[in-house]
């Protein structure tokens, strides 16, 4: 969105109060759904959940279509439709709901600073593992992504993909990396956030903040998703602070949810 | 001692030792780590065309990407980070990341996207330091690589074309620039009193957007009215790049320190299988309980074994 429509947003967004009936929308949980667009899908509902801010999670097939900057999830809220985690926080922070209130500017630069750390790192591996690691791509990842789809149309779709990940990892040099190399990465990533959460509660201390949300919902999903090895997870369980981390927010948020 | 090692890279203008931002990062590190580094430019060589840059040669091996290079000048002891704590090296992992998502697109869209900065600036520096025919090749390509760059991250379908994505891309700019500003405060250095390797990377980043006579840049004026990260710029390069000074000594790492420091590192590693074992051998009479060596008192931290000080604090 250019800086206009979105100042606009946000006016708009203040004017009104939280609806009852705010959706989120993702793709299809047991076919369809891939690890990375789980993971955004559970931090942003992680901290709506933190926020106090109630919304019924969606499933459709065609879910990546419908949101407006093609990214998983979205939220639409009263005649808005918002998609992915910062401009969610930015939209819940005019509507008068944040949880980095309370940081001051320094925290609030390391916070912005980690959660860049978490997209660049993890994100960014999950994207790899599913799209540019062979086995990965043809056993799990496009057949999932395509099946809600006929033949032909799912081939395509899946390849079409497919293609534009691995584009997208050659611009930013992860093209040539190799699977062991990405683990690497994701354990030095994991050790950074071990180091930085120690043995608080939350990353700033007592409250949980949108960083939080952020690390426990690509945390969890990778503690539980199955993939073709589970070298990724045992990477992230030698850290035990993030995994009672993990626990401790599922058990305080997401207790009685229906699965 | 190393092998005498060299490293190619983009040549210096307007004050800078290199105008190229990976450049600019490695140098700045080999000085901070006091690495004794022969710097051969590629300027006016084919090598423009052909080789990565910024690019470290020690005798067999060859080195590419900024983060491979300071790793590589790390396990020759040339180690910049030697006295941060582990946590200070993940907030660098974490500020290092901040600049490559949020700061580099609009840099390079200031450098090689933006038609004015790129017709005046850019491309005649460019052209005038390779050699004919590749002047006119080698602008060409890193403006293309560039803007497919910023197209692929940022721009979100439908929206692939780059007037979308301006004003996001320089908005998010401004806001990690100032996030840096935050962050250093009044201080001279990001941690403490000497320069690290977060140093080297905002310095990298930040320096050429400075320096350079770009004749349209709203980013650039940006950045000048942050004072605290202009002055870091001016030290760095008065205190390290200045032909006039010497540069301060490197923080002291002697050979002893680096054994010592191995030494630790397997006795932590053996020492949580030995506490298993304990358990085993304490229930069997005949053998002495097995103790861990005493603990040689702490060398100076080290964020790459973080793990280290999970088990010694």
């Amino acid at each position: 969105m250019s800086l206009a429509a979105e100042a606009f947003v946000s006016q708009m967004a203040a004017a009104e109060p939280w609806p009852e009936n705010a959706t989120l929308y993702q793709p299809l949980r047991e076919d369809q759904i891939l690890l990375s667009d789980c993971a955004s899908s559970l931090a942003v509902q992680a901290y709506l959940r933190m926020c106090g801010l109630p919304v019924q999670v969606v499933c459709r097939a065609n879910a990546e279509y419908m949101s407006p900057s093609g990214k998983i999830p979205f939220i639409h809220v009263g005649n808005q439709v918002v998609s992915e985690l910062g401009p969610i926080v930015q939209f819940t922070k005019a509507k008068g709901h944040s949880l980095s209130d309370g940081l001051d500017d320094v925290q609030r630069a390391e916070m912005k600073a980690y959660m860049e750390l978490v997209n660049n790192m993890l994100l960014t591996a999950e994207l790899f593992i599913q799209w540019c690691d062979d086995a990965t791509a043809n056993e799990i990842s496009r057949p999932r992504y395509s099946s809600p789809y006929s033949w032909p149309l799912n081939t395509i779709l899946a390849y079409q993909k497919q293609l534009e990940v691995r584009r997208k990892m050659n611009a930013i040099g992860w093209g040539k990396k190799t699977l062991e190399q990405v683990y690497e990465d994701v354990s030095q990533c994991c050790q950074a956030l071990s180091q930085r959460l120690g043995t608080q509660p939350y990353f700033f201390n007592k409250q949980p903040t949108e960083l939080d949300a952020l690390v426990f919902g690509h945390l969890f999903t990778i503690l539980t998703t199955r993939l073709t090895s589970t070298e990724l997870a045992e990477r992230i369980k030698s850290n035990s602070n993030l995994l009672s981390f993990c626990r401790r927010i599922e058990q305080s948020y997401f207790e009685g949810k229906s699965s | 001692m190393a092998a005498a090692m060299e490293l190619r890279c983009w040549g210096g203008d307007w004050g800078l030792p290199s105008v190229h931002t990976e450049s600019l990062i490695v140098l700045a590190y080999a000085k901070f780590s006091g690495a004794k580094v022969t710097v051969s430019p590629i300027d006016w060589t084919w090598k423009t065309l052909t080789a990565t840059v910024p690019e470290l040669l020690c005798g067999d091996s060859a080195v590419q990407e900024p983060t491979q290079i300071l790793n590589f000048l790390r396990k020759q002891r040339f180690n910049a980070d030697y006295d941060l704590t582990a946590r200070q090296g993940a907030d660098t992992m974490a500020y290092i990341a901040l600049l490559e998502e949020k700061l580099r697109p609009a840099l390079l869209h200031t450098f090689w996207v933006d038609a004015e900065n790129y017709a005046n600036l850019t491309r005649p520096w460019f052209a005038s330091r390779s050699p004919f025919p590749l002047n006119f090749l080698v602008p060409c390509r890193h403006a293309n690589t560039a803007l497919s760059r910023i197209l692929l991250m940022k721009g979100e379908a439908p929206l692939h074309r780059i007037s979308e994505v301006e004003g996001k891309i320089y908005s998010d700019a401004k806001e990690c620039l100032n996030l840096l500003s935050y962050r250093l405060g009044t201080a001279n250095y990001f941690f403490g009193n000497l320069p690290t390797s977060l140093d080297a990377f905002v310095f990298g980043f930040v320096a050429p957007l400075c320096k350079a006579n770009l004749p349209s840049s709203p980013l650039q004026s940006h950045v000048r009215q942050l004072e605290n990260l202009t002055r870091f710029c001016d030290t760095v390069l008065d205190v390290y790049f200045s032909s006039d000074h010497p540069c301060p000594p490197p923080p002291v790492q002697d050979t002893k320190d680096a054994n010592l420091q191995k030494l630790t590192q397997l006795v932590n590693k053996e020492s949580n299988l030995i506490e298993k074992m304990d358990d085993n051998l304490r229930s069997s009479p005949q053998h002495k309980p097995h103790r861990p060596e005493p603990k040689p008192s702490l060398p100076p931290k080290n964020p790459l074994s973080p793990w280290i000080h999970s088990l010694l604090d």
